[in-house]
């Protein structure tokens, strides 16, 4: 761990109220905030030269009853790369939009909404359909969702007749 | 006028992949233009989840079809940081040998994909041709021409086949010396100029504000901004390469930094050549079959500069047979969906595929 990563986590943990810290790979940190601290976190966490939103995703702990959205930010001045992450509640997942400290978030938004059913407050394109046409099921990458019966139920097997296809040249 | 709905793609001879572009325009202005992805969507990360670690290898390269051993080594550098593997040393460098080789062959590809909408297709089967010669060098190192699965946790599945040292050397001088013939018939071909310079401009400042990398951050930025140099992985801090650069992002630009880094990418292959180690080429990550490996918990977030920009996966495990979680960080995305609604209208519609090609989107990686 270097000084670059220890002087910054120490500005953090003054400032703000952390859950937890890890150091899963070289040059790169995760920080867990409790959600209300979430957004003043990203904006110092920009203003300290994270200026680059890589990627924001969840992740469902089904067992635990919540989401996890993860903020995978970098800077490219010293090549640090940190996972500011949070929990929200499972049963109302609700969270405000992150589009005004990162204007790039818009479509991830998006893509969580879809996929998870997070709602964005404050991101009025958040709920339009982008990847999933006409969806009728529950968001596809929660965990309670199953892939296998859904296509059962949407697509049910079908019977075919023994000899489906004519001879060549035959009349049907 | 009146303003008209136009759909471009997703079947359609300058559209590149299976994405739309829906738009309005005027005349042939386009007014205001949206992507509609989701045509290519095969639920890659919930499949990963149902898979095992091992099973999986077979599925990422298809996440991105031209350049697909960008997702075999960020999804292998995540398992190597959670179960904290050392790689042998050559399997660094063999590695870092077929990624080169990848992006050669999908910065050709960009060449090629420029001339179908300027309507220049000799520069098409130019590169095409060329690009071939990658993917028969890929069939005798892998056995497979475009999805290699060959980069695994650990290292690379084999070692190099014997003799292929020379064919490669054989094969990038022959390139190097007819890549000033691309020069002369792309970027100095006052036809294709006329539709390149002074096009499809992205200001320095919407670099950041959209996420762009890449390229596209480099050609505006004027910062050498490549995760090669920022972040080395594998073994790029060992070989001496510069990262070209721009302060004046127009097509013509985007295009000029692809052309320069194919010669960089033939720099790094020679050195790799040179400088790769005798060895072992692959470490287990777990005792036992590879079926039945599990990878200890937790949450890792890996990338690596594509030709398109950073690609990252970011891998939760429980200490499973079976990740928890992959979520793709397609390099394109924050230009393909965002960059293109916000700064795409005002442009021509025969603009738009330039767009994607100069831009490098990659529509299996929107739809992952």
């Amino acid at each position: 761990m270097n000084n670059i990563i220890k002087e910054f986590v120490d500005n953090v943990t003054a400032k703000f109220e952390l859950m937890g810290v890890d150091y899963p790979a070289d040059l790169q940190v995760s920080l867990d905030f409790d959600q209300r601290d979430i957004h003043n976190a990203l904006a110092y966490i920009k203003g300290a030269g994270w200026t680059q939103m890589s990627l924001l995703t969840c992740v469902d702990w089904i067992a635990d009853n919540e989401f996890q959205l993860v903020f995978i930010l970098f800077n490219w001045k010293n090549g640090v790369r940190l996972q500011v992450r949070t929990r929200i509640d499972r049963d109302k997942p609700v969270f405000t939009t992150i589009t005004n400290i990162y204007p790039g978030a818009q479509y991830y938004e998006r893509d969580v909404h879809e996929f998870f059913g997070v709602e964005f407050e404050g991101n009025p394109d958040s709920y339009k359909q982008l990847f999933l046409e006409n969806w009728d099921d529950i968001p596809p990458l929660r965990k309670d969702f199953d892939a296998i019966a859904y296509s059962d139920r949407k697509y049910p097997a079908r019977k075919y007749k023994a000899n489906f296809s004519t001879e060549a040249g035959e009349s049907k | 006028m009146k303003e008209v709905k136009l759909f471009v793609g997703p079947q359609h001879p300058g559209m590149h992949g299976n994405a739309s572009i829906h738009m309005y325009v005027d005349g042939d202005i386009i007014n205001r233009a949206y992507l509609l992805p989701g045509m290519l969507h095969r639920g890659f990360e919930k499949s990963m989840e149902k898979r095992t670690w091992m099973n999986n290898i077979a599925l990422i390269p298809r996440i991105c079809v031209p350049e697909p051993d960008t997702n075999e080594m960020v999804y292998a550098m995540n398992i190597e940081a959670l179960a904290n593997i050392e790689v042998p040393e050559r399997a660094h460098w063999i590695r870092m040998l077929v990624l080169e080789l990848a992006r050669l062959a999908i910065h050709l590809m960009a060449f090629g994909g420029c001339g179908g909408p300027t309507g220049l297709y000799t520069a098409m089967y130019w590169a095409q041709a060329d690009r071939d010669g990658i993917l028969e060098l890929f069939e005798e190192i892998s056995g497979q021409r475009i999805y290699h699965m060959y980069i695994v946790a650990g290292g690379v599945r084999k070692d190099l086949p014997k003799g292929i040292e020379k064919k490669i050397i054989a094969y990038i001088d022959d390139l190097e010396a007819r890549l000033p013939d691309y020069e002369e018939l792309v970027l100095n071909n006052p036809s294709i100029r006329k539709r390149l310079v002074d096009n499809i401009i992205l200001p320095k400042e919407v670099v950041w504000e959209l996420g762009v990398t890449g390229i596209g951050m480099r050609s505006a930025t004027g910062e050498p901004y490549d995760l090669r140099k920022v972040t080395p992985y594998a073994r790029y801090d060992k070989v001496e390469f510069d990262v070209p650069t721009a302060t004046y992002s127009d097509a013509q630009t985007r295009m000029t930094l692809k052309y320069l880094e194919m010669y960089q990418t033939i720099r790094i292959i020679r050195q790799v050549l040179d400088m790769m180690p005798k060895g072992k080429v692959r470490a287990k990550v777990d005792d036992g079959s590879a079926l039945r490996w599990k990878v200890p918990a937790g949450q890792v977030y890996s990338a690596v500069e594509a030709s398109r920009g950073e690609y990252g996966y970011y891998t939760v495990s429980t200490g499973e047979l079976m990740p928890y979680r992959v979520a793709v960080r397609g390099a394109s995305f924050p230009q393909g969906l965002l960059g293109l609604e916000k700064y795409l209208p005002g442009h021509r519609i025969d603009d738009a595929p330039l767009w994607f090609d100069t831009m490098g989107i990659c529509s299996p990686e929107i739809d992952r």
